[in-house]
């Protein structure tokens, strides 16, 4: 009879699909999960090449003294006048020097016994603040 | 013809399901774009407290690039998983940046408590092994806290 043929199969050729997305689902919350964005980032700055000792004339050295208590004193070439700073004020101190005198260079000399923590604190003013020609010693005579 | 059924008989041919049959490709595209944003990492993180900074910015060197130093607030130094003594530092460190045909970037991970003069050491010792550019690790300081301050 021509019913028979017109029925159709009712088992289906086609892969299903319907659990595809759970299988996608389930890889993306792994990764998601797995996955750790690494921390990469902080202050850059350049070391000087091995040897490399440049004399620089006093008057264009801004000596910033980072001592154990996070103070700094701020000292202007051979002057012996000492200005003490929160490392906060750094910033707006090296604007005004900078615009006085732009080839100036920061001395940052931070104490043996300082907190590696103040020492960024300067550094970081000074960035902040645009500055590009930091040297970063130890402090020797205290 | 419709107008005889005054269109009521007719069933809508706009379906109300959500269509659902691309939710498959968008959870794929998602799983490729995470797959390959995906690093893994090569050293552990050691126990430090990181100093903060306002001034952050990210490392603008590939990852496979970036040597990560850590230093502990007793001054003892890891690289990769293992510690190094102080003086040995520029050893490790030469074949690795010469492997990396001087891009080498240092991340210097320092506690925020260690003494200045291990940082210091630490610096004359890249410097003898003839590293440029060197980044101090910090986290970056909101202006909030850093008026609070």
């Amino acid at each position: 009879m021509a019913v028979i043929n017109q029925k159709k199969s009712k088992v289906s050729d086609e892969i299903p699909t319907a659990s595809m997305a759970d299988i996608a689902f389930l890889l993306l919350i792994f990764f998601l999960v797995t996955t750790v964005f690494p921390k990469d980032k902080g202050l850059e700055v350049v070391l000087p090449e091995q040897g490399e000792e440049v004399a620089v004339s006093q008057n264009n050295i801004l000596h910033l003294i980072v001592r154990t208590d996070g103070i700094v004193d701020v000292k202007r070439g051979e002057s012996t006048s000492i200005q003490q700073m929160r490392p906060d004020d750094i910033e707006t101190l090296w604007r005004t020097e900078v615009t006085s005198n732009p080839n100036l260079i920061a001395a940052v000399k931070t104490h043996p016994d300082a907190a590696h923590r103040f020492m960024i604190d300067v550094l970081d003013a000074l960035q902040l603040a645009g500055a590009e020609r930091i040297s970063l010693q130890l402090l020797e005579d205290f | 013809m419709a107008i005889r059924s005054g269109g009521l008989d007719k069933k809508s041919k706009a379906s109300s399901e959500i269509p659902s049959s691309s939710l498959a490709d968008i959870a794929f595209l998602l799983l490729i774009f995470f797959m390959v944003s995906t690093v893994f990492r090569t050293d552990k993180d050691r126990p430090i407290e990181w100093a903060e900074a306002a001034a952050t910015e990210k490392i603008d060197e590939k990852t496979k690039n970036i040597l990560n130093i850590w230093v502990e607030r007793d001054g003892s130094i890891w690289i990769n998983d293992s510690p190094v003594p102080m003086a040995e530092v520029s050893d490790v460190v030469l074949p690795l940046y010469a492997a990396s045909e001087q891009h080498l970037v240092i991340s210097i991970r320092g506690d925020r408590d260690t003494p200045y003069s291990f940082m210091d050491i630490l610096q004359q010792e890249l410097v003898s092994a003839g590293v440029v550019r060197v980044v101090f690790a910090t986290a970056l300081e909101r202006q909030m806290t850093r008026a609070r301050r």
